[in-house]
């Protein structure tokens, strides 16, 4: 009874109409995000030919091998963590010298030797 | 002379002492029988407690006995012994703490809002007096007598937490892997549905419409949302859905999985997508501020939780803010979080916490939440009928916000069937966009039945 009671036309109107504008404000920003993605995305330039040493100029085609290379997902996962870490200052400067650290002394008439060697002479 | 004076003066005295507990002895022995209504322990008028205390002096010709037993009436333990709706509502207070303390649901909310729900039902203390928020009115004539929860309160009332913490999601989220595959917003999209299935099923369970609609929006998995549509919409109903909504978001790993893997082959499981590609700065920067312009002007009610929202993400990705974006991130939204909680929990007194409608909206929770995963789980199957670039089904049930804990579940069932398999990122762009369908939702009905 308590079914029969209940405005459903009401009830559906507004579950038919607010998911159908959650689906078309969504839309509407996926489209926006289709051309701001077109106009905004970082575009790398190929070169349509380039000229050998020689002088002679060669065409570049889709069958060329630099259009073949992609990279795998681990070799970019790779990278993009060692531009990480060299921006970010998180792995050291190699020095090739590993086990020795490089430690600047800087002059201090607290520590200086000089001092020193007169304190013991007195 | 001054003894007569004096005499005279004590007899006055005498005679209006004596009247006072004539007139009084009828009255205390009425409200013995009469039964107290447990809005009416838990809202202490403080004036009646301070009358009470100036009188007391007056009283102390009474017997010890009596003095006694007053004092004994008068206690928080008297008053549970003469409402047991009381001591349930201690009791499931304490049931949430320990699933917090012990059990890690969702800690961080499920916490205040457990001690802030043990504070409001402490009888007699008058931390919260729900009757100054009745009829969703803020009834300020009265808040003089105001307990602190009650000014805590209107932070809720006002809605102005759940945009604080939206700030705070904001500096938290990156919307790259959405930007970088704008197709997560149909999977966002599609997942809202079980707010508006729950919306049917609360209407057939005869809920009123903007109580449905508030019992709906669980579906949307996002805490904040929830609270700012239902302290708008139906305030009396706070407590049980902000706990529902917060405890079932601690349960996304239990309830997720069965319905995907009931929706999916093993073959759909083990689908690996193609790697999304790279956001540039400038991207990121005008994404939140192009969402905030055209969501704002299309659905001006959405416009406080997605401003709130883009503003955040544009201190983070701006990167000029850098002090600013740490502060929404950590120090506000920790206190926000604190206020919001504890508030939340005290409107669950026993009164609007202890009935049916909340075992309903506990049960049609869990089904919101269940659409919501099963309808993302389905749009991105119908999607992999056109598209040329398979999804991977798993990933539209983070279509449901609870970031990041649905696109986690997404991973762990992918790798399930796939070791190899990385779905996370790519499920993180439909958990984003879910956070800005549910707002665009909690939007539209605000607009329809506010």
């Amino acid at each position: 009874m308590i079914l029969l009671e209940i405005n459903w036309t009401n009830a559906l109107n507004i579950t038919l109409l607010g998911f159908g504008i959650v689906f078309v404000v969504l839309c509407l920003l996926i489209l926006l995000l289709y051309i701001f993605g077109k106009v905004m995305t970082p575009k790398v330039r190929v070169p349509k030919a380039v000229r050998t040493p020689k002088g002679a100029k060669v065409e570049i085609s889709d069958d060329t091998e630099f259009h073949k290379v992609q990279l795998p997902a681990n070799a970019s996962a790779a990278i993009a963590m060692a531009l990480h870490l060299y921006y970010s200052d998180v792995h050291d400067q190699d020095s090739h010298v590993i086990t020795i650290k490089k430690v600047e002394r800087r002059y201090s008439p607290w520590s200086a030797k000089i001092y020193g060697i007169n304190n013991l002479v007195r | 002379m001054k003894k007569v004076i004096i005499m005279r003066h004590l007899k006055y005295l005498l005679l209006i002492v004596a009247s006072i507990v004539t007139f009084s002895m009828p009255l205390a022995a009425q409200k013995e029988v009469l039964p107290i209504d447990s809005s009416e322990v838990i809202a202490v008028n403080p004036d009646s407690v301070a009358v009470s205390a100036t009188e007391a002096p007056m009283e102390a010709n009474i017997n010890v006995g009596d003095s006694l037993v007053e004092f004994l009436d008068g206690t928080g333990f008297a008053m549970i012994a003469r409402n047991w709706k009381i001591l349930v509502m201690l009791l499931i207070s304490f049931l949430l703490l320990y699933l917090a303390i012990v059990k890690k649901f969702e800690p961080l909310l499920l916490l205040p809002i457990a001690f802030g729900m043990m504070l409001t039902n402490l009888p007699g203390a008058g931390l919260f007096t729900p009757d100054l928020f009745a009829n969703g009115t803020v009834h300020w004539e009265q808040f003089a007598h105001a307990g602190l929860l009650d000014y805590l309160y209107l932070g809720v009332k006002l809605g102005i937490y759940p945009c604080l913490i939206f700030i705070g999601v904001g500096a938290m989220t990156d919307f790259g892997p959405l930007i970088a595959n704008p197709k997560s917003l149909l999977l966002g999209a599609a997942a809202q549905i079980g707010i508006f299935a729950t919306y049917l099923g609360a209407i057939a369970l005869g809920f009123l419409p903007h109580e449905a609609a508030s019992i709906g929006i669980i579906g949307g998995a996002d805490g904040p949302t929830a609270i700012f549509l239902t302290s708008k919409l139906a305030p009396e109903l706070l407590g049980p859905i902000a706990v529902a909504a917060y405890s079932y978001m601690a349960l996304v790993p239990v309830i997720q999985p069965p319905i995907m893997r009931a929706l999916t082959t093993k073959k759909e499981r083990a689908i690996t997508m193609k790697q999304l590609r790279s956001v540039s700065k400038a991207e990121k920067i005008v994404f939140p501020i192009m969402v905030a312009v055209i969501v704002s002007l299309l659905l001006p009610a959405a416009a406080p939780l997605i401003g709130c929202l883009m503003l955040g993400n544009l201190m983070r990705e701006s990167g000029v803010v850098e002090r600013l974006s740490k502060t929404v991130q950590n120090e506000l939204m920790n206190i926000t979080t604190i206020f919001l909680g504890i508030t939340v929990g005290a409107t669950a007194t026993a009164d609007a916490f202890l009935n049916m409608k909340t075992l309903m909206i506990l049960g049609m929770g869990i089904i919101a939440f269940g659409f919501g995963s099963a309808g993302g789980v389905l749009l991105a199957k119908f999607m992999n009928l056109f598209s040329k670039d398979k999804i991977n089904p798993l990933i539209g049930s983070a279509g449901v916000s609870a970031v990041p804990m649905a696109a986690r579940v997404s991973q762990v069932v992918g790798q399930e069937e796939n070791p190899g398999n990385f779905l996370l990122m790519h499920a993180m762009g439909p958990n984003v966009a879910g956070v800005i369908g549910s707002a665009v939702a909690a939007g539209i009905l605000l607009s329809m039945l506010g």
